[in-house]
């Protein structure tokens, strides 16, 4: 199942018993989201392909005590509406949450228009809000039962693709952390931080480096996890490994946070290049064209 | 209230406000001025209901020019929605109030400054009010340079979608914005054919006219469409040193003549 329809999903459970919870499209589909239409039409409102005024709109909806749920590709929702998503949620500390499809190179083929390299630093600079980037569905399911629970402003970021369960998986308490940790830890060992789809190249690396390697999976980059800082002191050398530009990916999430708590290890970030892709031949040639290939991760490994 | 108190207390909110002003020393008198009569109509001629009790308005105003939110302060003070301190603070010591108007003051619907978002935002609040059923009117206040923004005409194509006449638009068109006439910096004529072309009923008004301005309010009071009224104002009303004059959407240093001077406009 792709986790837009795990996360939706969980939003039609809720609406079973819960009629202040809306969901705003702005043209943007899923099969899920087709049953949302049906069963609960007074609680979907289409938008339009305007995602600008859909954050007004969720602004109204907001202010008036709703749950509310702005759904879109994630290069225009992030992007195209970032000063709404500033003025609104952001300045008014409302109840929104940006539910953003294709980040990454997600939509390969489709070129540099529809691809959402940019928008992780965009929105980790929006002050307030909570950013989560699930690698798998179960992280995704967990996400949404928060965010439906306690809702607030906040910034889910979803995979185009299906994606592969996390083994083992995500504990009620690593939820609660923000992080999952793979392998054991060792102060000689080489920390690989990552999240979304690219962790999954970073898990198999790992698996195959395990006596020099453990591998953390970051599904909730802001607030950033206190206890993953104080994991942190126990490591000398880390690689953050993010499918965005490079500047302001996860990688200057993790320097920041370090910084901030007067620690520093060895850092490595492997991004995306800057460049913009035009190429076609899908996702896994774009990111091994761009530096984002396994070879390049192994390299910073055994460079660090 | 009858029209002729209206007109009086116009008068009056732009004497006080102008005489913070010239403590604040910054601000935009200019757009202040040109929606005072539209402001005080809605609220004082009992448009916006005001559940006494409460000490609320049960009707909800936006303006999205949020530079000109400073405008309602005196309102909200006369109904004992922003306390007399904070008014009486503002420009001399610790107060609620901004030249911005947001959220945390009494009696501000919604944080603006930025253009072009509130009547998307009133187009969420007139819909969830629709579809609970809930009888309360939203009325939006923009500025004609918010037509300038796309969002404006996306939040327009939605509200129109819905229906939502519970939504009343007024556009303050005093045809300034910060670099000079709409005319000559980019056209926005013919704006009713444009607005109206969406399928809105659109309503050309005479904005510092109190009977026009209540005139089209009881004409669509019972309205099945979304309605637009079009009021042609005057940039810095009331002040012959404003009015007009495109660098008076700020404020601007005043000799002790200009100030006599303008005292004396606003008592006229």
């Amino acid at each position: 199942m792709l986790q837009r329809d795990v996360f939706i999903n969980e939003v039609i459970e809720s609406l079973e018993k819960d009629k202040s919870i809306y969901f705003l499209s702005a043209d943007f589909g899923a099969a899920s989201l087709d049953i949302l239409r049906e069963k609960f039409p007074e609680n979907f409102i289409h938008c339009g392909i305007s995602e600008q005024a859909m954050i007004d709109i969720a602004v109204g909806l907001a202010l008036e005590s709703n749950k509310v749920f702005v759904y879109a590709m994630a290069p225009f929702l992030s992007l195209r509406a970032l000063e709404q998503v500033k003025c609104g949620p952001g300045l008014m500390k409302l109840p929104i949450c940006l539910i953003s499809v294709g980040i990454g190179l997600g939509y390969a083929d489709a070129g540099p228009t529809h691809y959402a390299n940019e928008d992780y630093a965009c929105l980790r600079s929006i002050v307030g809000n909570s950013i989560f980037t699930p690698s798998d569905n179960l992280t995704t399911e967990m996400i949404a039962k928060d965010l439906i629970t306690n809702p607030r402003f906040s910034y889910v970021r979803l995979d185009r693709d299906n994606q592969p369960d996390l083994v083992p998986k995500i504990t009620d308490e690593n939820f609660k952390d923000g992080f999952k940790v793979f392998g054991e830890i060792g102060t000689d060992k080489t920390a690989i931080i990552s999240h979304g789809k690219i962790f999954h190249n970073c898990y198999s690396i790992y698996k195959k480096k395990k006596e020099k390697t453990i591998c953390i999976n970051i599904f909730r980059s802001k607030p950033f996890p206190e206890k993953l800082i104080k994991l942190l002191k126990q490591i000398k050398k880390i690689l953050v490994v993010d499918e965005q530009t490079p500047q302001g990916n996860l990688g200057s999430c993790i320097y920041e946070n370090l910084s901030k708590n007067n620690l520093y290890p060895k850092i490595k970030i492997r991004s995306l290049d800057e460049m913009f892709f035009f190429e076609n031949g899908g996702r896994s040639y774009l990111l091994n064209k761009s530096g984002l290939s396994d070879k390049d991760i192994i390299s910073d490994i055994d460079g660090i | 209230m009858k029209k002729n108190d209206l007109k009086e207390l116009s008068k009056k909110y732009r004497k006080e406000i102008f005489e913070k002003f010239l403590l604040i020393k910054q601000g935009h008198p200019g757009s202040i001025f040109s929606m005072m009569e539209i402001a005080v109509t809605l609220f004082h001629g009992g448009y916006v209901r005001f559940d006494e009790k409460k000490k609320k308005f049960i009707d909800k105003v936006l303006i999205s020019k949020g530079h000109a939110t400073s405008t309602l302060y005196p309102i909200l003070r006369d109904f004992g929605v922003i306390k007399k301190l904070e008014w009486e603070n503002w420009g001399k010591s610790q107060t609620k109030l901004r030249i911005f108007g947001n959220i945390s003051i009494p009696g501000i619907d919604i944080t603006s400054g930025s253009l072009g978002h509130c009547i998307g935002s009133g187009a969420g609040m007139a819909l969830f009010y629709k579809k609970e059923k809930i009888d309360k009117k939203v009325f939006v206040i923009i500025s004609e340079g918010e037509l300038y923004e796309g969002s404006t005409w996306e939040a327009l194509l939605f509200a129109k979608h819905h229906n939502l006449n519970n939504l009343v638009i007024f556009i303050d068109i005093n045809e300034l914005i910060i670099l000079g006439n709409t005319k000559e910096c980019l056209k926005l004529d013919p704006i009713d054919k444009k607005i109206s072309g969406l399928g809105i009923d659109c309503h050309n008004i005479d904005g510092h006219s109190i009977e026009s301005i209540t005139k089209s309010l009881d004409k669509i009071s019972n309205s099945d469409n979304l309605n637009c009224i079009l009021a042609k104002t005057i940039k810095g009303k009331g002040s012959s040193i404003m009015e007009n004059k495109k660098n008076w959407h700020y404020w601007n240093p005043m000799s002790d003549e200009q100030i006599k001077k303008t005292r004396n406009d606003l008592d006229q």
